[in-house]
């Protein structure tokens, strides 16, 4: 006999509708994570799964589909709107109207799928998946989608092999039961009532919004969000092409999604000079008869002025004696949530400013521009390798990032510390970047960095443990470094020499000496950004280093530079974005860098040129190698284990519970299944009692002795109770089975419930595995 | 093993005793009996196949004698003509008409011993008698006895000399048994019986009246079929065709006959109403008939198909 065919399709078809399914979910949101894409599409495919079970297949799959099935559709397709306002209550989140919209017809579609039985939802249900699967393709091309895609295309091929084959072979396969996709004879007339109504909503949409009141525009506009939608009416609209503001490429500010784009604009933004004065305060003012050495000033006078490049850009001189910063910084507003979001592991140190030269008269930390030398080459596939950085043995893989500018403050083109190459789409010229300062890099010629930019990096880790004495530099004259990498004010010397020395004890050179200093003001001394010398204090580092022991980054990382210069370490400060781990956003995946993220550190030049971020300001962390995968499996169990050891009374129970339900999972089953016939008997007597047999069925199924399909039920006790006639119960239960289901319709034979529980209180799950003779039954 | 039920609906007795009149003409094979009694009051016909001296023929004459009907017995050889079956019209001399003489299927049970022996010329003529119980002679149509039951036999052990009966007339058996030999007991039994008075001359009694064949039929024909059981009908009919060692599946006609078979055999059960159980039941008889299948596969063959069709419930 040929294998059955419509049953195979059906499920084929569904298969289709629930991958579909699965690759509109996760297009609709494809920022978050995919698995809970996946877990909300399984609930609507488990629920059109369960529907499959229950909806009946028809005598005659050509029939017109009965009127319930068509209100079933309605009422999946009306669902998502009906969640929507739970979603956006429950969630802060939601859909636009257009996503709804595909909601709804993913649910028609899988509706549809689970009343397969009928040829006209078969065929309709292939259609609705193959538009769903077509337009997640179209919204995103994330990699989840590209795999469903995928799978989509090998079930489809399946789909249609099966439908061929039933056309195919009609020998094997009953006539009613072949799914044909040609044309029926005979004339088909026109849905001229749907047509209809199609054109006067159609009609009707494009008439309100030309001669309708403004805002039935903007409504309307609402629709195609993923067209334009503007957000006015709607709050969970969605900007231009893309996944909504969060994704915009080109001219708008509020882009955050990794979107490389060729467009490079020019915009009016402020400059760094007022972030910087905002978040650590307005620079110390030396007293009129002093020299004026703060460069820059607001952001209006500079852009009047028309000489912006220098302007834009941090001042190039720091002023360590600050008075701190005055009122709050929360911003009122903000277009973005940050000034680039950051995608790849974190901590991680974004270089602004690096400083070299420390004036400790004025306090204040210089550093030279446009450094020479450092050059950089084109590579293959629009990447940009940075020349000057030599291979060294101590470094591990590298390490990819990407880095996205949102709202750009100067022509900064954020990249990581330990910078080998890097790529921004397709710009492969290497007179488009200069380096501010080593390290640093930026859009040559431009004041701001275009929003919606990708910087894509990859840098070296290392691990500074492991780090050789020979690995790091020295400042003498002879040792290749600039002089001013080594300097320390003669006034400090002495002082931080001390210290220096105190902190670092006998310890070699190196790493150790530079990890107990690092520990000596991590541990010994208090993170304050508020904190701030006194104005007339000689000396701003003493002050924190002698008296304060608290103060801001800025204080911890000139105490260490200057304390590893009093080493003979060359050392420097840098001022950039810190991207801490704690903002990690894992809905998009992404860490955003805000304006409050700005920080101090100091490196450590290292012998081959390259800077050694190191923190010594507690609460700040520096990016160190990702652990190898046994590592990280490792660690995962070893946190596994100490949650276990947290809570290990309810684990232990849950454990219990766990055992105690598998071991027993079929009579828990086979109870809940009882209970649940015993409340919900059905609409008919006939009901009940084929309720009973299912689950006396299951009961010898799950024991070992099924009914086979082609055995009757009398056959099946037969073969049960090998041949014995004695049992009176499940006699009676078969007689009412017969009756129940092959008698004409009749009144309720007396007692059918109770014979049904006879049966069944007769016939538990120990007996089936037994299979005794029954004793008092 | 299929056992008699006592039968508790209208009409009951009169078909335990018929039941027992045809247990006592053929010993201890009361599964057999259950499928002549099925056969009869589906209004099918049996085609009996075994070897001689089994008690065939016997069996025809108890059920003949049983029903009250007439019997009329045909020994099927290769010089029987059409004629000697159907009847013929003859010149009468004396009213210059020429009258019709019946030939024996005019006979409420008719007999076909060996019919496999007769020429497929001969074999045809009793498809209209079987089909639509009349006899067309001379243009002229002759209705049968509407009880008309033929039990024919054929021999499966001698191929010389013989024409297999053709797809078309087998189609109009309702079934086809094999009595088998009797067990040792009923054999003993058997010679018990035989001392003294031939079992020829034993005074056979019809158990049942001039019309209660035919309201036994008709009840029978009432027999409820419900629309899932039909379904699972049409599916075994089908799945038949599809099968791969099948080489003839079951026709429409084979279908209603199964169905009717399946009626009588709930009305042997005492049930108005037919059960999957039925339609198993009877399937070998009813389909070893008419399948085109290699006759010793015949009965795994049949097994398989049951498996095959989910049973509905």
């Amino acid at each position: 006999m040929a294998p059955d065919q419509p049953r195979t399709v059906r499920r084929a078809t569904f298969v289709l509708l629930a991958l579909a399914a699965a690759a509109v979910e996760v297009a609709a949101a494809d920022t978050r994570p995919v698995a809970h894409s996946l877990g909300h599409a399984l609930v609507w495919v488990a629920l059109a799964a369960a529907l499959m079970r229950i909806v009946p297949v028809p005598e005659d799959p050509r029939a017109k589909p009965p009127g319930w099935v068509f209100a079933l559709l309605l009422a999946f397709a009306v669902a998502p709107f009906v969640t929507e306002p739970l979603r956006r209550n429950w969630t802060d989140g939601g859909y636009p109207l257009e996503l709804q919209m595909v909601a709804g017809l993913r649910n028609v579609g899988l509706g549809l799928a689970a009343c397969a039985g009928w040829f006209l939802c078969l065929r309709t249900a292939a259609v609705v998946s193959l538009f769903l699967m077509l337009f997640s393709s179209a919204m995103t091309n994330h990699t989840a989608v590209l795999v469903l895609l995928g799978l989509y295309a090998g079930a489809g091929s399946v789909w249609l092999v099966l439908t061929y084959w039933t056309g195919l072979r009609p020998a094997l396969v009953r006539s009613d039961r072949v799914v044909a996709v040609e044309v029926e004879p005979g004339r088909v007339r026109l849905p001229w009532v749907g047509l209809t109504v199609l054109l006067l909503a159609s009609s009707g949409g494009v008439a309100l919004a030309v001669v309708g009141p403004k805002r039935a525009m903007y409504t309307l506009g609402e629709l195609v969000p993923t067209s334009g939608g503007t957000g006015d009416v709607d709050p969970f609209a969605r900007y231009g092409v893309g996944d909504g503001p969060e994704e915009t490429a080109g001219d708008n500010a509020k882009a955050a999604g990794m979107v490389d784009t060729d467009k490079l604009i020019e915009d009016n933004e402020n400059s760094l000079v007022d972030l910087v004065s905002d978040t650590y305060g307005p620079p110390y003012k030396p007293p009129p008869e002093q020299e004026k050495m703060v460069a820059g000033g607001s952001a209006k006078v500079i852009q009047t002025d028309g000489k912006p490049p220098d302007g834009r850009r941090p001042s190039s001189a720091f002023d360590t004696a600050r008075k701190g910063p005055k009122g709050d910084r929360t911003p009122a507003d903000r277009a973005a949530r940050g000034l680039f979001e950051v995608e790849g592991r974190t901590p991680l140190h974004i270089r602004l400013v690096a400083y070299d030269h420390y004036d400790a008269t004025a306090h204040r930390w210089t550093g030279a521009r446009k450094p020479v030398g450092k050059h950089l080459d084109p590579e293959g596939g629009d990447w940009m390798r940075v020349g000057y950085v030599r291979p060294a043995d101590w470094y591990l893989r590298d390490e990819r990032h990407r880095l996205k500018v949102a709202t750009a403050k100067g022509n900064l083109v954020p990249t990581p510390p330990l910078l080998t190459r890097f790529r921004i789409n397709r710009v492969d010229r290497p007179d488009y970047y200069e380096w501010d300062y080593e390290g640093v890099l930026a859009l040559a010629g431009r004041k701001t960095t275009p929003p919606g930019v990708v910087v894509i990096t990859d840098c070296r880790t290392l691990d500074p443990h492991r780090l050789p004495d020979a690995a790091f530099g020295r400042t003498g004259a002879d040792s290749g470094s600039p002089p001013a990498l080594g300097e320390v004010p003669a006034a400090l010397r002495p002082e931080l020499e001390r210290l220096a020395r105190a902190w670092a004890g006998d310890r070699p050179r190196g790493w150790p000496q530079v990890a107990a200093v690092l520990a000596q003001l991590r541990t010994g001394y208090a993170h304050d950004r508020a904190a701030a010398p006194p104005a007339d204090h000689p000396a701003p580092v003493l002050w924190f280093l002698l008296e304060s022991r608290r103060g801001p980054d800025y204080l911890f990382s000139t105490a260490a530079a200057l304390l590893l210069r009093a080493l003979d370490y060359p050392a420097r400060v840098c001022l950039g974005y810190y991207a801490a781990p704690d903002a990690y956003d894992r809905e998009t995946d992404h860490t955003p860098v805000t304006a409050q993220d700005l920080h101090f550190w100091p490196e450590v030049q290292l012998r081959d040129g390259h800077w050694l971020v190191i923190e010594p300001t507690p609460d700040y962390e520096v990016l160190e190698p990702a652990p190898p995968l046994l590592e990280r499996i490792l660690n995962g169990l070893r946190a596994c284990a100490a949650w276990l050891a947290r809570h290990s009374v309810a684990a232990a129970c849950a454990l219990a519970l766990g055992v105690v339900a598998v071991r027993r999972r079929r009579r828990l089953i086979d109870a809940v299944a009882v209970r649940w016939w015993l409340w919900f008997p059905g609409r008919t007597w006939r009901d009940h009692v084929r309720g009973a047999v299912r689950l006396l069925e299951r009961r010898g199924r799950w024991c070992g002795c099924p009914r086979a399909p082609g055995q009757t039920v009398a056959a099946w006790a037969r073969s049960v109770t090998g041949g014995a006639t004695c049992d009176a119960d499940l006699v009676r239960l078969v007689r009412l089975t017969e009756l129940a289901a092959y008698a004409p319709d009749g009144p309720a034979p007396a007692e059918a419930r109770a014979v049904c529980r006879r049966a069944l209180v007769a016939w538990p799950l120990t007996r089936w595995y037994l299979r005794t003779t029954p004793t008092g039954a | 093993m299929v056992t008699a039920t006592p039968n508790a609906e209208p009409g009951a007795e009169r078909l335990d005793r018929l039941r027992a009149a045809l247990n006592r003409a053929l010993r201890g094979k009361h599964g057999v009996i259950e499928y002549v009694l099925a056969c009869l009051l589906a209004r099918g016909h049996l085609l009996l196949e075994d070897l001689p001296g089994l008690g065939k023929t016997t069996l025809a004459k108890a059920v003949a004698a049983a029903v009250g009907g007439r019997f009329a017995r045909v020994q099927c050889t290769p010089d029987l003509l059409p004629g000697d079956v159907t009847g013929f019209s003859v010149f009468n001399q004396k009213s210059r008409e020429f009258e019709f003489l019946p030939g024996p299927v005019f006979a409420d049970v008719l007999l076909a011993d060996e019919i496999n022996r007769t020429t497929p010329r001969t074999q045809s003529a009793l498809l209209e008698a079987m089909a639509e119980r009349q006899a067309t002679v001379d243009n002229v149509r002759h209705p049968l006895s509407p009880t008309f039951f033929v039990i024919a036999t054929q021999n499966p052990v001698e191929h010389h000399g013989t024409y297999p009966l053709p797809e078309a007339q087998l189609d109009r058996f309702a079934m086809k048994l094999s009595v088998g030999y009797p067990d040792r007991a009923d054999e003993l039994d058997l010679l018990a019986s035989a001392v003294g008075e031939p079992s020829d001359e034993r005074a056979r009694d019809a158990v049942l009246a001039g019309d209660d064949l035919a309201d036994l039929q008709g009840r029978v024909s009432r027999v409820a079929v419900q629309p899932n059981v039909r379904a699972y009908l049409v599916d075994l009919g089908r799945a038949t065709r599809a099968h791969a060692n099948v080489t003839l599946g079951l026709s429409p006609r084979g279908l209603l006959i199964w169905q009717r078979v399946a009626q009588a055999w709930a009305f042997l059960k005492g049930r108005a109403f037919v059960t999957p159980d039925d339609v198993q039941d009877v399937s070998q008889p009813v389909l070893g008939v008419r399948l085109g299948m290699e006759p010793r596969a015949a009965q795994e063959i049949v097994r398989r198909l049951l498996e095959s069709v989910p049973v509905p419930v």
